[in-house]
């Protein structure tokens, strides 16, 4: 098959450099491995490296270095001027078994294109953010001795795996390091596998994610066997395309709704979402790294990368279908998950959800993009090709601010969560401080996760309270702030579709009062946990975290806080495409006057009302009425940083004019279906106790029966030929002797029979 | 001159000879004799062949069948004489350790 010719490549020695990204944390993981178990052997060097911390972080380290190398270079040679739409597929491909480029052979392959670079980004600089947090949350709490180098471990494995799948250049490879993710998942859901709850999670969260990857590796079976290989230089080339959609459109319409399960599955969005709040067993970094910031995105990048099929003028129309679905199971999740965070009362699981949700916005917006790439003329219409990269970026976009956000919203609760336990457990163990430590998460009931035991926090907590606020605005999509950019943009290009194609009304409402539910949830949030008075003694003691915990939260701060920059740097129209590249067209203060403009004072009076009707409900309904519920003044005598006191202020003015006995809808069986996730786990359960143990019972039976059955019967059958063989064997050499000479009898008369 | 053809028959009584003693009798120096017999039955074989053929090669694998013989007789005798210290008995009825 023909595959691209990458002739040019830029800096060879940056794209040569590209695969230690993905080496370096696989082989940090069997170090911290290796040397946790010698050095945790010996109690004098034990903390001597932060049991594998110290290691990570200069791993996670070198890997943004050259996550950021790689990244300048595949933008310095966009910048150069290369405008053929292959080389923003193919920026460097290197092949561990020969110099050349390779399409049908087996080797590991860097592709560097818009997605990667921005997945890569994401991910190389929140693991290492994460990785700092780790060493403020893990190596300061006593349950964690002896095993933190088990944590440190994994992490960087996941590392890796996360790295691996976004550089990698095949679908095969892509699905390979999807699988290492999965497993690093499963084995830090576990971390307290001696918790029943916490082994129950990670069993659910790896074998839910295992449904969707099955049917992913039939939908790349499938495609394995239109393409005759699954490199994206192959698949991905117009040719090929072409030469599959002539014979094939359908078959390949199915293998990407196959893959899309595989992504449904690990993104968490219905019907396999059920694992993701439980997966908040894990330690609180693994919920900020693997369930909000990295992993779940993997299912993303997977229908991100599908967009060349979409794009391509072959299939024009043929799998819009399949665009609709995407969009379509991401509305519906992005409404049920918030509804279910309305009535959380543990403060990562009203994360958990509202990472659902956020994914699904992301869904919904892929599934919007790749409709109107496959609907649009969008090759020669220049109008119809901006629309189609607006809503590729808007997508992109908001999987960035998502990440960064959320990744920072779950430090910020970790914090909490780390403090209130420790306020806990200062006043409740104060006398045997040191003796029953090992085991005190499990011989009392104290719950630090939930919002119960929190409250007023603001004024003690300032940096994680601060950090909390942005990242909630962010998610709220608050104006100006970071997600605002991005959220416009999906809710904005659903009922742009939604105009073109009346169906997709259903995903373009979903999202739309998705906004304003959003706003509701993540203000209750922030508002049950850092405004009002203290809920109990807890959590007046509540101290300030450490510094390693804080080092991250400040910086995502900021990177949340300067989005309307990366707006207007163009990460709007972050999509594969040479027309619209990053910063070449504008400079940053054109860039930021033109985003503002589109955003606020869209001259299509559609949009306009669109993005206004967006923004009273998720800026200022949702919060509205969060405040009119929840929170109030902090305790008499505590003062907040001074950019929390107007939030407070008004929270306070709020809730003393329109307070609401809300108590009706609380006991209302809608409250108490959503406080049981909607009945649906409890309905996988059923269906799991009926249909699966009853198969498995059958298939028990069966292989007791049948394939035992078989295997007795030929064991007991060889054993009585045994018995009559052994009699054979008197032990006198002279039958020995005669059994020889009649063997050599038999033999020669043989041999001269048939001579 | 002797026929080969009668050198070859009394090969072949010897041989059988051997072959019965081999598995009558029960005393182990008997039964080594009988193999010997058997060797030597195969010597003439080859003696008798090498004269009808006119042909040397015979000749030179009967000596050195005779010395191979020689030194098996040697290692037989030895092992008799360990099997002796070990079960106080040449008798190969009541050796059979290698039964079941």
């Amino acid at each position: 098959m023909a595959g691209s010719e990458v002739t040019d490549i830029a800096a060879p020695h940056v794209t040569e450099l590209a695969p230690l990204i993905v080496l370096l944390p696989m082989i940090a993981f069997a170090v911290i491995l290796f040397l946790g178990k010698v050095f945790n052997g010996n109690p004098t060097w034990k903390n001597a490296v932060k049991e594998g911390g110290i290691i990570a972080l200069g791993v996670m380290s070198a890997v943004l270095v050259l996550s950021l190398l790689l990244i300048a270079d595949f933008i310095g040679s966009v910048q150069a001027g290369h405008d053929s739409v292959f080389h923003w597929f193919t920026s460097g491909v290197w092949d561990g078994t020969s110099a050349g480029v390779s399409t049908d052979k087996f080797g590991f392959g860097i592709y560097v294109d818009h997605i990667t670079v921005m997945l890569l980004f994401v991910a190389a600089f929140l693991c290492l953010l994460i990785n700092t947090f780790s060493i403020g949350y893990m190596n300061t709490d006593p349950i964690n001795d002896n095993r933190n180098h088990r944590f440190y471990a994994e992490f960087v494995l996941f590392c890796s795996g996360m790295l691996g799948m976004v550089l990698a250049d095949s679908f095969l490879w892509l699905f390979i390091f999807w699988e290492i993710m999965g497993l690093c998942s499963y084995l830090l859901i576990g971390f307290y596998y001696e918790r029943p709850s916490a082994a129950y999670a990670a069993k659910k969260a790896f074998l839910t994610t295992r449904i969707g990857d099955v049917f992913l590796m039939i939908g790349l079976v499938m495609l394995w066997d239109l393409f005759g290989s699954l490199d994206y230089t192959v698949v991905f080339d117009s040719a090929n395309i072409e030469h599959v959609a002539e014979h094939s459109a359908g078959t390949l319409q199915w293998a990407l709704g196959l893959m899309f399960i595989g992504a449904v599955g690990k993104s968490a969005q219905f019907p396999l979402h059920v694992w993701l709040p439980d997966a908040m067993e894990g330690p609180t970094p693994v919920s900020a790294l693997i369930h909000a910031a990295t992993m779940v995105n993997a299912g993303l990048y997977l229908v991100a990368r599908m967009f060349p099929f979409f794009g391509a003028e072959a299939l024009h129309g043929d799998l819009a279908d399949l665009a609709y679905i995407i969009a379509v199971v991401g509305g519906i999740t992005a409404v049920m998950a918030a509804a279910i965070a309305f009535v959380q009362m543990d403060l990562k699981k009203v994360l958990a959800y509202s990472t659902m949700s956020q994914l699904a916005y992301i869904f919904t917006g892929l599934g919007c993009a790749l409709y109107l790439a496959n609907t649009l003329d969008w090759h020669h219409n220049d109008k119809d090709h901006y629309i189609v990269i607006v809503a590729f970026g808007a997508a992109l976009f908001h999987l960035f601010n998502h990440a960064m956000a959320k990744g920072m919203l779950f430090m910020a609760s970790g914090s909490v969560i780390h403090e209130v336990h420790h306020a806990h457990h200062h006043l409740h163990h104060h006398d045997d401080h040191g003796d029953d430590h090992g085991d005190d998460h499990h011989d009392d009931h104290f719950d630090a996760q939930s919002m119960e035991n929190m409250g007023g926090l603001a004024s003690k907590m300032p940096i994680t309270a601060t950090a909390m606020l942005v990242g909630s605005a962010s998610i709220m999509g608050l104006p100006l702030i970071g997600g605002f950019w991005s959220k416009e943009g999906i809710i904005a290009n659903a009922w742009r579709v939604a105009q073109d194609d009346p169906k997709f009304l259903l995903p373009a409402m979903c999202v739309l009062i998705g906004a304003g539910m959003t706003g509701f949830y993540m203000s209750r949030m922030w508002l049950k946990t850092f405004a009002g008075k203290p809920n109990n003694e807890v959590a007046a003691h509540v101290g300030p975290t450490n510094t390693w915990i804080k080092i991250p939260l400040f910086l995502l701060t900021f990177v949340s806080l300067s989005s309307v920059f990366f707006a207007g740097m163009g990460f709007t129209h972050w999509a594969p495409d040479e027309n619209y590249a990053f910063m070449s067209e504008k400079s940053l203060v054109d860039g930021i006057i033109y985003e503002m403009g589109h955003a606020f004072a869209n001259e299509d009076s559609y949009f306009f009302i669109i993005t206004y009707i967006a923004i009273a409900l998720g800026a200022v309904a949702g919060p509205g009425l969060a405040m009119a519920l929840y929170g109030g003044e902090l305790e008499e005598g505590e003062s907040a940083k001074p950019w929390m006191t107007p939030v407070i202020r008004l929270n306070s003015w709020v809730k003393a004019r329109f307070n609401f006995d809300n108590s009706a809808f609380a006991e209302s069986t809608l409250a108490v279906a959503l406080q049981n996730r909607l009945y649906i786990d409890h309905y996988y359960d059923m269906a799991m106790l009926k249909i699966v143990a009853g198969f498995s019972t059958k298939a028990a039976d069966a292989d007791a029966d049948v394939i035992d059955g078989t295997i007795k019967t030929i064991e007991s059958g060889s054993q009585s030929i045994s018995e009559v063989v052994r009699s054979l064997t008197t032990g006198s050499a002279r039958d020995y002797i005669l059994m020889v000479a009649v063997g050599m009898l038999a033999i020669f008369m043989l041999v001269w029979g048939v001579a | 001159m002797i026929d080969p053809a009668l050198v070859s028959a009394l090969s072949a009584l010897m041989f059988v000879i051997g072959l019965g003693g081999a598995f009558t009798r029960k005393n182990a120096i008997i039964v080594l004799m009988c193999i010997e017999l058997m060797l030597n039955a195969a010597n003439m074989q080859f003696a008798a062949a090498a004269v009808h053929h006119g042909d040397t090669t015979g000749w030179v694998y009967t000596i050195f069948a005779i010395a191979i013989a020689a030194s098996e007789v040697a290692i037989g005798l030895a092992i008799f004489l360990a099997m002796y210290g070990q079960h106080d008995t040449i008798s190969l009825d009541d050796v059979d350790v290698l039964k079941n």
